[in-house]
């Protein structure tokens, strides 16, 4: 490939390119420490007093992170990164003020830039999405184990760069898998939060309502992260294609066992294993129908202030080929409230091996769902999860459409 | 990091003992020492978890992955020493019924 030079581009590529930059989706104005570890080792490292990662958004240069500058944008035609974009390669000038190409530039002319490195940053096809640039004040060269070092941080910052983008739009496809509204009907109020400790995570909840019937589950995969949200997924689509048998009233434990056979091969090729808890509940009489795979991690706070935890003896999918699942009975009475949670939160409450005092006393204490699901992410974000945080809550109001 | 002591029994059974925080980092790691303990003819396995502070459900899935290979090749694998906080992580998932604790590492093969 032959680089254009100097002042033709193609703007065809430019169209490309830019394009490219904005589906990085990138947030201006905020400090990302993944990038500013970089630019501040590379002042570092090369012992210069101003390095940048440069992005060029149409006519103008931008900084997702900069050392020694005290601009966030500039021209784009004032840049050395407009040329090292265009070319596509390393761009070294080692005295900018004997150069043509660059002695006009303001930077130059007002002697703070003599020297520039800039490397291209590349997206996965290849379109130049950023710059890493490195600059100082008097004229010198980068050579030796420098320039190895040079090419080694912008292959850094562009993995950073290209790859926080791709998780970043993994984790609002994820995010937009959820159910995207509360259910609100007759009394009966349902919703629910899910908080992955890394971009993505291994935890899914669901619910629908069909024919007056409520089936929502919520389940956990082993570990976090991107494997195991794809194991998630997977889970989520077999566990909704027994929707309509389940709110039609096939017993749960039998779509439950045939869900973790038809699972098996998946979850023991990838060697993981999944716990799930899923319901039932009609809506007309709060009769629920529940099977518990492994979770146990399920409270019913009934009208009357008595606890119950829903839970089993069965164990997880993916770890027995002869397991089998059963259904198990419960009613929630007006006034009652039911938390499904993931064990991410267990390490936020200060007794986990007697978790559900704690947990009770949030339900208690909560005016609505909204509000509980709120008090559980204020913990997630003060005590700082380590492990993905999800609940689903269910409140029945104490007399059917009786706002408390 | 967590450390791992291993070491084999005149007895011809394997003991592991994970000192530390079982997570998804040291979970990759105890999957490889029981494999390759498998692989070795080791069929038989006592992890002491005396040591461990923390199990997630990587550490679970390392633990379960471990007793499914260890009995592929006619071993078992077992636990012994389980603290009460680890405790709840097997009760809760009911796998305390695959997985049963022993109260010694010494007797963990005894039945």
């Amino acid at each position: 490939m032959t680089p254009p030079s100097g002042p033709t581009r193609d703007p065809v590529v430019e169209e490309r390119r830019q394009r490219a930059v904005e589906s990085l989706q990138l947030s201006e104005g905020q400090k990302d420490e993944r990038f500013e570890r970089i630019t501040r080792l590379a002042r570092t490292v090369f012992g210069v007093p101003m390095t940048t990662i440069t992005i060029l958004d149409n006519d103008r240069a931008w900084f997702p992170s900069a050392q020694g500058v005290d601009v966030s944008e500039m021209p784009r035609v004032e840049t050395f990164c407009d040329r090292t974009t265009d070319e596509g390669r390393l761009l070294m000038v080692e005295d900018a003020s004997q150069d043509e190409r660059f002695r006009h530039l303001p930077l130059v002319e007002h002697g703070h830039v003599r020297f520039y490195a800039g490397h291209p940053l590349r997206d996965a096809i290849g379109n130049v999405v950023g710059t890493f640039c490195i600059y100082d004040s008097e004229p010198r060269t980068l050579d030796g184990d420098l320039l190895v070092a040079f090419r080694d941080m912008a292959a850094w910052a562009e993995q950073e760069l290209v790859s926080s983008a791709e998780m970043s739009q993994a984790g609002h496809v994820q995010a937009s898998m959820l159910p995207a509204r509360a259910v609100r009907t007759g009394g009966w109020e349902i919703n629910g939060l899910c908080l992955p400790a890394l971009a993505v995570g291994g935890d899914f909840y669901d619910y629908g309502v069909t024919n007056g019937v409520v089936h929502l589950g919520l389940g956990d995969v082993m570990g976090k992260g991107t494997g195991a949200a794809l194991v998630g997924a997977g889970v989520r689509a077999a566990i909704r294609s027994t929707n309509a048998a389940v709110t039609a009233g096939v017993d749960l434990g039998i779509t439950a066992t045939q869900v973790a056979r038809s699972l098996l091969p998946d979850l023991e090729r990838t060697e993981s294993f999944v716990t799930l808890f899923e319901a039932a509940i009609d809506l007309d009489d709060g009769f629920t129908r529940y099977v518990d795979a492994g979770a146990g991690l399920c409270l019913l706070v009934h009208g009357d202030g008595s606890e119950q935890r829903l839970d089993s003896v069965d164990r997880p999918f993916g770890i027995l080929p002869d397991d089998h699942w059963s259904e198990h009975q419960v009613t929630l009475e007006p006034g009652s409230r039911m938390l499904v949670f993931s064990d991410g939160l267990l390490d936020l409450i200060d007794d986990p091996i007697e978790w559900w005092h704690e947990v009770g006393a949030l339900m208690r204490r909560a005016d609505d769902v909204g509000t509980l699901l709120e008090l559980v992410a204020r913990l997630a974000r003060d005590r700082t999860a380590l492990d993905d945080v999800t609940a689903v809550a269910v409140f029945r109001a104490p007399v059917a459409g009786d706002a408390r | 990091m967590i450390e791992f002591a291993v070491h084999t029994r005149d007895d011809g059974v394997g003991v592991v003992t994970p000192e530390g925080r079982l997570n998804m980092v040291s979970a990759r790691r105890l999957k490889e020492i029981l494999s390759e303990l498998v692989s070795a003819g080791t069929t038989r396995i006592v992890v002491d978890m005396g040591e461990t502070s923390f199990l997630d459900s990587s550490g679970l899935g390392a633990l379960i992955g471990g007793l499914k290979s260890a009995r592929q090749a006619g071993g078992d694998l077992r636990i012994a020493r389980v603290s009460p906080a680890v405790m709840t992580v097997f009760e809760l998932t009911n796998l305390d019924r695959v997985l049963r604790a022993r109260e010694s590492v010494d007797g963990a093969f005894d039945d």
